[in-house]
């Protein structure tokens, strides 16, 4: 099992929240899952944590589609946050649209946090979804 | 020698005023006229040879002399002698002398100066010489006709004219049967009779054939040449003028299809002098003004153009003559005195003189009015399809997520069943899965009330009463507006009618309205104003409240999207603002939005009253 400290869910849709959270216990024994609503709640719930100097996440899985702030916007804010941490974030989406990825694209070569992309629907997690090997070191 | 002093002619002799000398039969000089001695420049110098007093002449040297008197026929020499570089000209005739018996017994020389003679002899050939070059150069022969003998002579120019030997002489018949039959024929008849008649001249152009039986121009002229009141001769030019007429034919022809050319091009054409006056234009340019080309020569466009038009015209003039570049195709808008405005694709091309100095311009334009209308209409069309494409890919991107979404689900959950072992967590599964097929059903219907205002775009409409209309929402709401203490501020007039399908304005005014309480403030009492007036050809309807608003910078392009939220509302379905927008839209309307964050936020929904 892989050892993963903090995960957030950002979805609106509660049953793919289900989903997720079901798939990572065949995989992980985190016990920090948190899920938000929507972007505005995540980065919230992440400035907070800055705020009392608890650790980020270590994973987050990032619905794109989401209202008041979605998945771009909160990547935007994300960024802008310049948090040193490298955080591994999947870009989950049902859209088929080319622009979104493209978008995925242009914020993965922007940060320095890994960023995959992944189509619904989700059947499984890869452990290479939790962890990153980092080479250098 | 002793007879001659006593002859009585002697004296006679010395008198006589033309210049005489008598030679006897032995050449002795005997005696001579005192103008002899005159006109010799010498003196009575008895016993003289008679060649001495020729000395100095040419033509006439001792030998000449010699054998002349040696002769005893009539002689005639011309001679010369040259005086102060002057020539001058003599005639000198040898006549035998005979006594009462016949008896040749000397010569009689008579001589006189014929210098005036000689130079009218010699002015008359080069006037002949000169006639004769210019006739040959002109091609202008002559003619005449002598009454009594009925005589007709041809020059020489005339006659090659005729295309006929050098030597042809013609009979008046055959002169006159040269002539073209028909009119060139009859013509000549009836003006060389009528010359013969009473001196009428003429002069003609006509057609011959020559000898060889080809057409040719000539311009025949005649004149009559009267002797003490009498018509004796008819004398005459003749002249080829065939290359000049055929020239003058091809020219004529040229520029008359050159005129038709310029006048039936469906393009204005126009020449301007160097003040921008026209000096030219064609049909279709007074079509254009509507008047004739007498009334447009000389005028400048001043005088025919909206005067801003004019100057932009005239300064489009200057720049083409100033630079002798032209001006090509540019699009131009030409407004009349009447206030037409017209499209034109213009062209200026400068006129140079002789000395390649610019002095005016030739214009042409075409009008493409209808064109341009037409591109604009293109271009509305290529605008409203562009708009109606992105709206369609977009709905089909929002249709895909949407329904993949919950696809994904349904295959997720599926998957998870398919593999639990578990039978409480089975059942919970099986809840997931109806609450996403509750889900997908939702969704759908939200669609196909999307899809309901796309394809009914031909909706009837009617005028509506707005205020009624307000009103009924207002009833259908008074539970939900009574919870929320609601307060309206109405000022529409009361026959104020809108054109729209019913239903949508139900729709319109109940999203507008259920909106501004929705997102009320909590700190404030929700006040809604509502407004409306007609402006042109649309009635504005304009809903404020006083609710916590929405950043508009942030959220400004996608409020009136499909499943977009901005507050953390639980109602909100990120539906009703684009259904409204897209039923707005479909009637050939409008909405937009104007927000402060916590002051409130205004609607302004623009109902299209055309064609009511």
């Amino acid at each position: 099992m892989k050892k993963v400290n903090s995960i957030f869910i950002i979805d609106d849709d509660p049953i793919t929240v289900f989903g997720i959270k079901k798939m990572l216990k065949t995989i992980t024994t985190c016990r920090d899952i948190t899920a938000f609503e929507n972007g505005k709640l995540a980065l919230e719930g992440i400035q907070n944590r800055l705020t009392e100097d608890v650790e980020v996440p270590e994973v987050i899985f990032l619905d794109i589609n989401m209202p008041i702030m979605d998945g771009w916007e909160f990547l935007e804010e994300l960024v802008s946050l310049n948090i040193k941490k490298r955080m591994i974030i999947n870009v989950i989406t049902s859209s088929i649209d080319p622009k979104d990825y493209r978008k995925w694209n242009e914020f993965r070569l922007r940060c320095i946090h890994y960023l995959n992309f992944k189509n619904k629907p989700l059947y499984k997690i890869e452990e290479t979804d939790l962890s990153r090997i980092n080479l250098a070191s | 020698m002793n007879t001659t002093k006593t002859l009585p002619y002697q004296y006679i002799l010395k008198q006589l005023p033309r210049a005489t000398a008598l030679v006897d039969k032995n050449l002795i000089f005997l005696d001579a006229s005192d103008s002899w001695f005159t006109l010799f420049e010498s003196n009575r110098n008895q016993g003289a040879d008679i060649y001495d007093f020729y000395q100095g002449h040419q033509h006439a040297s001792k030998a000449t002399i010699k054998k002349i008197l040696a002769t005893d026929e009539l002689k005639v020499i011309r001679h010369k002698r040259t005086k102060n570089k002057e020539e001058q000209w003599f005639e000198s005739s040898f006549t035998p002398w005979f006594d009462e018996q016949e008896n040749l017994i000397g010569t009689i020389i008579q001589t006189m100066e014929i210098s005036n003679f000689m130079e009218q002899e010699l002015e008359l050939d080069r006037v002949n010489t000169l006639l004769k070059t210019q006739s040959e150069v002109a091609k202008v022969g002559s003619w005449e006709y002598n009454i009594a003998d009925e005589q007709l002579s041809w020059c020489k120019e005339t006659r090659k004219i005729h295309g006929v030997d050098p030597d042809y002489q013609p009979a008046l018949a055959e002169a006159i049967n040269f002539y073209k039959r028909g009119y060139s024929r009859n013509r000549i008849s009836m003006l060389f009779h009528k010359a013969l008649e009473d001196g009428t001249p003429f002069h003609d152009k006509l057609i011959i054939m020559t000898q060889s039986g080809e057409e040719r121009w000539v311009t025949a002229g005649g004149k009559a040449i009267k002797k003490g009141g009498k018509i004796i001769k008819l004398f005459g030019t003749f002249q080829d003028i065939n290359d000049q007429v055929l020239a003058e034919e091809k020219i004529k022809e040229s520029s008359q299809l050159l005129n038709t050319l310029i006048d039936n091009l469906p393009i204005n054409v126009f020449i301007k002098d160097k003040d921008s006056r026209k000096i030219l234009v064609n049909k279709a340019e007074c079509d254009y003004l509507g008047t004739t080309p007498e009334e447009l020569i000389g005028k400048t466009d001043f005088e025919l153009y909206d005067k801003d038009i004019a100057q932009i015209s005239r300064d489009e003039d200057l720049e083409v003559m100033r630079s002798q570049e032209p001006m090509l195709a540019r699009e131009t808008i030409s407004v009349r005195k009447d206030g037409k405005a017209t499209n034109f694709l213009t062209s200026k091309i400068p006129l140079l003189d002789i000395n390649g100095k610019p002095n005016g311009l030739i214009g042409m334009s075409m009008d493409i009015t209808n064109l341009k209308q037409k591109e604009d209409e293109l271009r509305n069309l290529i605008n409203v399809t562009a708009i109606q494409n992105k709206k369609l890919i977009n709905f089909a991107h929002i249709v895909s997520h949407n329904l993949r979404s919950h696809t994904a689900n349904f295959s997720m959950l599926l998957d998870f069943l398919v593999r639990e072992k578990e039978e409480l967590e089975k059942e919970r599964i099986l809840k997931m899965l109806s609450h996403a097929s509750d889900n997908l059903l939702d969704t759908l219907e939200n669609l196909n009330e999307v899809v309901d205002i796309s394809t009914n775009v031909n909706l009837e409409k009617k005028s509506l009463n707005l205020l009624e209309n307000i009103t009924k929402v207002q009833q259908n709401l008074s539970a939900f507006l009574e919870e929320n203490k609601v307060e309206f501020d109405i000022s529409i007039p009361k026959n104020l009618n809108v054109m729209s399908v019913p239903a949508y304005l139900e729709s319109i005014l109940l999203n507008v309205v259920t909106n501004a309480v929705k997102y009320r403030s909590p700190d404030r009492k929700p006040l809604v104003e509502l407004k409306a007036q007609r402006q042109d050809k649309q009635v504005v309807f304009s809903i404020s409240d006083n609710g916590m608003g929405i950043d508009l910078e942030r959220y400004g392009g996608k409020i009136f999207g499909m499943y977009k939220t901005f507050h953390t509302n639980k109602d909100a379905r990120g539906l009703g603002l684009y259904i409204i927008k897209n039923q707005i839209e479909a009637m050939g309307g409008n909405i937009t939005v104007n927000s402060e964050v916590n002051k409130g936020t205004t609607f302004n929904v623009y109902f299209n009253e055309e064609g009511q």
